[in-house]
């Protein structure tokens, strides 16, 4: 029953997230505010985009180690969307079982697609998350490239840990971690 | 989902029920109106049955119908709801209203789950928003994903579901709410009950037939009529009533007519009468279809008109804005001016007057309990033997027409089938299909006959039944493609198959989901989607299918309602959270976008609870921009909702977070949050709330006692004391403490006061803030605050001032009077009643406008306090204007030291207190100002140079036992105070280039240099020195860097000042200096809350390199002279002076002007330098070379100092007296500590070469021999210095002190670098014994000084056959040591180098060659010797060789004596 939500969601109800993006164009807030234009800016774009939208990794305790997000203006929505895929990781971790639990493949897949947006996961042994959201009309990205770019993730992250100087549970904030997530993300133009 | 009353059961049963019609004469309505009720009305809270109905079903069997509803409502030929499907608007408002007023209770318990604080009641939760404990939420989500109960219920859902099924309009594909019977009521005051009957009938004849109304629909064409006489028991006949009854029982049969007696309550009697009223519950929500009459006034028609239903639409909306569904005693039918309140705004309008009846506050006034069953006893008559019946009837009929067609139309499908070849009627091809929603059955067609057989047993609970046939409907309305049909039936076979008894099929929800599909895409019809989607949910949740329940639900948000769209995502999050695994952030997140439609359709309330729950999840856990996000909603709503405290402490929390926000947003947000506080300012006045901004680093608060103070006043420089410029610096600290210290000791006889703590001018979180700091009444106090911007947008503040508490204590009275003014008081309230008293205890001074510069670190605001009176002050916080017109306070509260004493504070975590803003004011003390006057910055090394201090007494308390403390005693003299200083200018004007020391001219014949003056000093005429001895000697006092200042009268009066001359010395160490002075002073007042005060003044010098001055110290080998009475006692003293200035442009020579001697014992006699000029002028890098004879002081004066000086100059400077002498004093000390150390080293070096195991003999040896060795003469070199200074020449005096410590060892002025120690390694063993203290070898070989004596020049002949040269020459042995000496003089001696023989030729010693002798104490003995030459020439006669050992030391070896220094004879050959 579980499992089934994340992949009805989109069966016959794909103008249903467009409302619930247009929700998101909440009252008040200017960083939602310009929303639809950036998505359409960011269509336009797309020809020379490659890859992610949304680059996060989120700690063990699940508070946000770093989100990067190309769309600066709709970083908020993006928050949301990481913040809620939580959940879904956290469903995926615990269906495998205690036992397994050594063996799990560390590639969680896709978490759960939106109109706009595939979130795919990747969870480490020590329950380091990462996120990363695709444009969903980018059909050229294929399971394996996004497993590659967890890798590559998650081979930084591991530098970064390995840091004396940073302070594990804090933000992250090293420089080369960061171009290897800009090196990632859809060069925003 | 949330959590409903109902079961799932009966929530299905309750929105399918039998629906009857009522049509009702004038007068009976007027029966009922009496009631404030229409006879549907009346009726309704009665329309559950609680016994149980049986019926037959067609096959005979006997059925139970357990808890039935019947439905009873007016007829009303207006549809309330379009049939497109498309809601009306009234119809949308009156959803929207019931929502609004269904609001969580206030009591909060109804809306919380169980599992933690989901407390949704507003004001609480939002105060537990603005606390982001973080531990707090995370018991809570443990609790919640470990909890199995989640009872959240959500009324207003349900209060919208019921509203929204009850009006769902009638419509031709299903006749679940058409209508199956209709009441006709007549009353019985009629004059003929039966006609009105007749007409009544005649009318619902028409109505359902004659094909004028579409609306109301009914169910089957021969809809049951039921006649009902309605009798007022108050008014009316009852015996005519019952005869009328009886005529009607035999015109329509017993079952189909009934006589209602109401009324029976008279209106005066039994007013106290409790009566419970039924019908509030029930009349709001189902006001839509069930028009109330409005007024008495007659209706004339009644099936009521257009304009009617418009006015009870508007009037509802009136009556909803203000009443709770759930409250009782709320009027629903409230007339009034229905355009007036049509126009008004929904949210802001005020209750609409109440103009026509007084008594429409309760329903069912003149009912009595009887009545009440009476009524229910009619609904149960009517049902049972009329409804049911009827409807078990109507299903036969049905039942038998379906059979007999049934053979016709089965063949006819399989034929079909067969036909097209399909197995089964393609379900899933519903998309491909073209719309065919406008398809219609004529109303007898046998598919809607199947239907509407369902529909009938769906009503009376034949579930079985009611399936088959829906399923058998559905198979036939999908192959005629009529898909409106098609899904009705699919909905209800799945609903039906649901509510089975013992469910022998499994829920088909794939029904209910093609059902929810076709209705939306194929039909457009939202209604029946909502309701499919409403029921399928409500099914699934009870399957604890909640993940499905909520994809359903989300799937039903759509543009065109918010409201519907808030309610479902709101359900949709409510499935998350209570599925088995609870998705919580989904939860929060759909919680969220609830509240965005929820503040879209106009229901504030409900989106800020949406917000606050979903806050619950954010809050505190790293998501700071969507915490953010949600904060600022949370404030805006509860801004719109008139809860500014909520939005300030939302909007607070958004500020006060290091946001992430860019500078526009916080700016933005900024600009809310004041707008919003200053309505909330405006709205109470009473106290000045807590403003978040700026942040306060309150542990960096610092505090100063005592006057801003200026340094420099034209010439005077006053004493730096301590300033809040400064930075705190605890080694400086520690010093200034150990000086305070020393200084309390010297003045309280050398004992330190138990209570002692040091004087804290400026407080600061690293000094000791235990005890309450003391300040002194008028003078002021400065409070530094440290502010911190977390914003990247600048903040202004403005008119900062402090709050403060002051507790009114006279210490000098006993008794207190408490007068405590302040923490209410806004200070800056000009028109504050208290004002003037406050200015009495305290003044204050504000800072008026102050810039918090964007990530500026520490910008700091200075505020003064001015005490008038004494006692206790508290200062509690700031009050300040943010931005421009808000105004606010921010407490001050300084958490105080963690504590690490005992084990249990080691082990738990508490904080001392910390009084740093907790003065005790005290009476006036005495405040001394010091100025310094022509105080010097660079000094050549040991130059002296005068300088005046001034003393004030600011206060107006008197000053006395002044003292000061230094750092570097030696740097400074106030001079003796027991000689007079007359010849020192008293002013500093009359100084100029006079010279600092005490000088007389020479006499004019003598040659300078020739002879010394000589006089005696006692080391205790000169004040300081005791001082400066007292701690060497033991005496205990401490103060060994104490010097009382002499006051005229050892007090200052207030505002007197004194001007006293001071010496100071520059040191003898180049480089700069920092040096520290602590004056300290009591009050002549005694027994004051402070004992004393102090004032710290630091000075830099810069000192440079003047001279540099060796000396050494030899034995003299001449004889003694022979009017010396003493033995052995001359010396020559060699002192070597040399430039070492480095700035050769400033200082252009130096001259020694005099050399004077002090000491105990020795003295300088008389300069014997060679050189003609006696008065030696040193330029740059020159050296120069003195020698002096000094010889022995009389015995008598040992305990005196001698001060022996010779000039070398003009002028004779008295070294005997104040600066020069108080600096010789003052630099002694450190010399004679240093001294013993040294010796021991040495000693212990030697006897460890040579072997331990000497007996306690050794000890007076090594005196014996060090005494021998001692020489203790200090040499003053007194120089000037000629340094040119802008173009003029000025002449610098200064002195330099070189003590002579062991012969022949060279001793300097300056005393050569200390090398730091280095390591030292970590000893664990016991150090060693001190070795065996024994004389070492140079020592010992000092015991004699020898003396030749013979003639420089000796003539001889040679050649006049005397060979040999004899001469005699005389050897002088002096034993230097007070001991006995053996000595042996070895003239045999050869010196083994050969090139000595070279040089000297050689000569024989002739006669005793070796001698052997005692020496007594200082004794001289005189040896004859002949020396024999053989040739002319030059000889060296230097060769004998001395060896002594004292007499007593057997053990010893005899040691080589120095040999005196090379004593050449020339002999010359006579002829």
């Amino acid at each position: 029953m579980l499992t089934r939500l994340k992949t009805q969601v989109p069966l016959f109800s794909m103008n249903s997230y467009t409302k619930l993006r247009e929700k998101l164009k909440l009252s008040g807030l200017s960083l939602a505010s310009t929303h639809s234009h950036v998505i359409r800016l960011g269509r336009h774009s797309r020809h020379n985009s490659k890859m992610a939208v949304c680059i996060a990794v989120i700690a063990k305790e699940n508070y946000p180690l770093f989100i990067r997000s190309v769309p600066v203006q709709n970083e908020l929505k993006f928050h949301y969307t990481v913040h809620t895929s939580l959940d879904v990781v956290e469903e995926k971790i615990s269906a495998v079982g205690k036992a397994m639990a050594d063996q799990r493949e560390l590639y969680l897949g896709l978490l759960y697609p939106t109109e706009d947006y595939k979130v795919y996961g990747y969870v480490t042994n020590s329950k380091v998350k990462f996120v990363i959201v695709v444009d969903s009309s980018n059909t050229s990205l294929r399971d394996n490239e996004i497993r590659s770019m967890f890798r590559k993730l998650h081979n930084s992250f591991t530098d970064v840990m390995c840091n004396p100087f940073y302070n594990p549970g804090d933000t992250i904030q090293s420089k080369a971690f960061d171009s290897i997530v800009s090196a990632m993300m859809v060069q925003a133009s | 989902m949330a959590q409903c009353v109902q079961s799932v059961q009966e929530f299905i049963q309750d929105s399918f029920v039998p629906m009857v019609a009522v049509l009702c004469s004038e007068d009976a309505e007027k029966v009922t109106r009496k009631n404030n009720l229409n006879f549907s009305e009346l009726l309704r809270p009665f329309c559950r049955l609680t016994s149980e109905g049986h019926m037959r079903d067609p096959s005979n069997q006997l059925q139970v119908v357990k808890n039935l509803r019947i439905s009873v409502n007016n007829v009303v030929t207006r549809p309330s709801v379009p049939s497109s499907g498309v809601p009306g608007h009234a119809h949308r408002r009156l959803l929207s209203e019931v929502v609004l007023t269904c609001q969580p209770a206030e009591g909060g318990v109804a809306n919380v789950i169980t599992a933690g604080d989901y407390d949704l009641n507003i004001s609480d939760r939002s105060l537990k928003a603005s606390v982001p404990w973080y531990s707090d939420w995370r018991d809570t989500l443990t609790e919640l994903s470990t909890s199995k109960h989640y009872t959240a219920t959500t009324p207003w859902f349900e209060a919208y579901r019921e509203s929204f099924l009850q009006s769902m309009p009638a419509s031709d594909h299903e006749f679940l709410n058409h209508y199956l019977a209709c009441l006709l009521v007549v009353s019985s005051s009629e004059a003929v009950p039966v006609e009105k009957f007749l007409k009544l009938s005649q009318e619902q004849h028409r109505i359902q037939h004659s094909g004028e109304y579409t609306n109301p629909k009914w169910f089957i064409p021969n809809t049951l009529k039921y006649y009902v006489l309605l009798h007022d028991m108050s008014q009316g006949d009852e015996q005519r009533a019952d005869s009328v009854y009886e005529d009607m029982k035999q015109r329509y049969g017993a079952q189909g007519c009934y006589l209602l007696k109401v009324n029976s309550r008279t209106a005066a009697a039994g007013a106290d009468e409790q009566i419970p009223d039924p019908w509030s519950q029930y009349l709001h929500k189902s006001s839509l279809q069930t028009p109330v009459v409005v007024n008495n006034t007659a209706v004339e028609n009644n099936v009521g008109g257009t304009s009617e239903v418009d006015g009870h639409d508007s009037e509802e909306k009136g009556s909803l804005d203000n009443t709770h569904p759930l409250q009782l005693d709320t009027p629903s039918d409230t007339p009034g001016s229905l355009d007036a309140l049509r126009a008004v705004a929904v949210e802001t309008k005020p209750p609409p007057l109440t103009t026509g009846v007084a008594a429409a506050t309760s329903h069912g006034a003149c009912l009595t309990l009887n009545d009440h069953d009476r009524i229910r006893l009619f609904i149960q008559e009517f049902t049972f033997r009329g409804l049911l019946p009827h409807i078990e009837k109507n299903i036969r009929q049905l039942n038998d027409q379906l059979v007999s067609r049934k053979g016709l139309s089965r063949s006819l499908f399989s034929a079909t089938k067969k036909w097209f070849g399909g197995g089964k009627v393609p379900e899933k091809s519903i998309a491909e299909l073209k719309n065919t929603s406008g398809l219609l059955y004529p109303p007898e067609a046998p598919e809607l006959q199947i239907r509407k057989m369902a529909d009938l047993c769906f009503l009376v609970q034949l579930y079985d039944l009611a399936y088959s046939c829906y399923h058998t409907a559905k198979k036939d309305f999908l192959s005629d493609q009529a898909m409106l049909y098609a899904a009705g039936a699919l909905e209800m076979a799945a609903v039906s198959a649901f509510l089975q008894v013992g469910a022998p099929r499994p829920y088909p929800a794939h029904y209910m989901d093609t059902a929810i599909q076709t209705y939306r895409d194929v039909s457009k019809n939202m209604v029946l989607a909502e309701r499919c989607a409403l029921l399928s949910a409500e099914v699934l949740k009870s399957q604890a299918k909640y993940s499905d329940a909520a994809t359903l639900l989300i799937k039903m948000t759509s543009e065109d309602s918010d409201l519907r769209s808030a309610l479902l995502l709101e359900q949709a999050a409510h499935c998350f959270i209570n599925m088995r695994n609870p998705m919580v952030r989904k939860f929060a997140f759909h919680m969220i976008l609830a509240g965005h439609r929820f503040s879209k359709a106009g229901q504030k309330r409900h989106a800020l609870r949406c917000y606050c729950q979903a806050m619950q999840v954010y809050k505190g856990k790293g998501w700071s921009l969507a915490e953010d996000h949600i904060n600022f909603t949370i404030g805006r709503q509860s801004f719109t909702l008139r809860q500014p405290e909520n939005a300030v402490t939302a909007f607070r929390h958004i500020l006060t977070n290091d946001s992430q926000q860019t500078s526009t947003q916080q700016g933005a947000f900024l600009r809310e949050y004041l707008y919003v506080y200053k309505n909330v300012t405006g709205a109470c006045e009473v106290a000045l709330p807590q403003l978040p901004l700026p942040c306060i680093n309150s542990s960096a608060t610092r505090v100063y006692f005592g006057h801003e103070r200026r340094l420099a006043e034209g010439e005077k420089q006053a004493a730096t004391h301590v300033s809040l410029d400064q930075e705190f610096d605890r080694d400086l600290a520690a010093m200034w403490q150990d000086l305070e210290e020393q200084v309390v000791a010297a003045a309280k006889r050398g004992v330190v006061p138990a209570t002692f703590q040091s004087t804290q001018c400026c407080l600061n979180s690293q000094t000791d803030n235990l005890r309450f700091p003391l300040a002194v009444v008028e003078e002021p106090i400065i409070v530094e605050v440290v502010f911190r911007n977390p914003l990247k947008v600048p903040l202004v503040l403005s008119d900062l001032s402090l709050l403060w508490k002051f507790t009114l204590k006279d210490f000098n009275r006993p008794q207190t009077q408490e007068d405590s003014v302040g923490d209410a008081v806004p200070i800056s309230n000009e028109k504050e009643a208290s004002v003037p008293r406050v200015r009495v205890c305290v003044t204050f001074v504000s800072i008026n406008f102050f810039c918090l510069i964007p990530l500026c670190l520490l910008p700091q605001a200075r505020l003064k306090l001015l005490p008038h009176q004494t006692g206790q002050l508290n200062i509690l916080g700031l009050v300040y204007n943010l931005g421009t017109s808000v105004r606010g306070r921010q407490d001050l509260e300084i958490q105080g030291p963690r504590l690490n004493q005992t084990k249990e504070e080691k082990t738990s975590v508490s904080h001392g207190p910390d009084r740093r803003l907790d003065p005790t004011i005290t009476p006036p003390m005495p405040l001394l100002e010091v100025f310094f006057l022509q105080f010097p910055t660079a000094l050549l090394c040991g130059e002296i140079r005068k300088a005046y201090v001034e003393f004030c007494n600011m206060s107006r308390v008197t000053l006395c036992g002044l003292r000061v403390a230094s750092t570097h005693p030696d740097f400074f003299t106030f001079g003796s105070s027991s000689l007079a200083t007359p010849l020192t200018p008293l002013s500093p004007t009359s100084f100029e280039n006079c010279s600092a020391y005490k000088t007389l001219a020479t006499p004019p014949g003598a040659t300078p240099g020739s002879v010394a003056a000589v006089t005696l000093v006692s080391e205790g005429d000169f004040g300081s020195g005791t001082g400066l001895r007292g701690g060497v000697s033991g005496a205990g006092t401490g103060g060994k860097g104490i010097t009382e200042i002499p006051l005229g009268e050892g007090t200052l009066k207030p505002g007197e000042s004194t001007q006293l001359p001071m010496w100071l010395r520059g040191p003898d160490q180049e480089g700069v200096h920092e040096i520290h002075f602590l004056f300290y002073y009591e009050s002549a007042e005694k027994g004051g809350k402070i004992s004393h005060r102090v004032l710290r003044h630091t000075v830099f010098i810069c000192a440079s390199r003047s001279l540099s001055v060796r000396a050494t110290a030899c034995r003299s080998n001449t004889l003694p002279e022979e009017e010396e009475e003493e033995r052995n006692g001359s010396m020559l003293v060699f002192v070597d002076v040399e430039n070492i200035n480095s700035s050769e442009a400033g200082v252009r020579e130096f001259h020694i002007a005099q050399v004077s001697s002090s000491s105990k014992q020795w003295r300088l006699h008389k300069c014997i330098n060679p050189a003609e000029d006696k008065d030696c002028k040193l330029t740059s890098r020159e050296r120069g070379k003195l020698c002096f004879r000094a010889t022995r002081c009389k015995p008598l004066q040992a305990e005196k100092y001698t001060f022996a000086d010779l000039s070398l100059g003009n002028e004779l400077i008295i070294t005997s007296t104040t600066p020069c002498a108080d600096f010789f004093f003052r630099r002694c000390q450190p010399l004679e500590s240093l001294r013993p150390p040294v010796a021991m080293e040495t000693q212990g070096r030697h006897s460890r070469s040579q072997g331990v195991g000497h007996g306690g003999g050794d000890k007076d040896i090594a005196g014996v021999v060090r005494k021998c060795n001692e020489v203790d003469l200090d040499i003053i070199i007194l120089w000037k210095a000629f340094v040119v200074e802008d173009n003029k020449q000025v002449i610098l005096e200064g002195q330099l002190h070189v003590a002579l410590q062991t012969i022949d060892k060279e001793a300097c002025s300056l005393t050569p670098k200390e090398e730091a120690q280095e390591m030292v390694l970590l000893k664990f063993k016991p150090e060693l014994p001190p070795p065996m203290t024994r004389p070492s070898m140079e020592q010992l070989s000092h015991l004699i000084k020898t003396n030749l004596q013979y003639p420089e020049s000796y003539s001889h002949p040679f050649n006049q056959k005397r060979y040999l040269c004899m001469v005699p020459v005389t050897l002088t042995l002096s034993n230097c040591s007070l001991a006995q000496v053996d000595v042996i003089i070895d003239l045999r001696h050869k010196t083994t180098s050969p090139e000595s023989l070279e040089v000297h030729g050689s000569f024989t010693w002739l006669g005793q060659t070796q001698f052997k002798m005692q020496l007594g104490a200082q004794e001289v003995m005189r040896v004859q010797l002949r020396a024999c030459f053989l040739h002319a020439g030059v000889y060296n006669l230097g060769t004998p060789r001395v060896f002594a050992k004292l007499a007593d030391q057997g053990a010893m070896c005899e040691t080589s004596q120095q040999t005196a220094t090379p004593a050449l004879i020339i002999i010359i050959n006579s002829t």
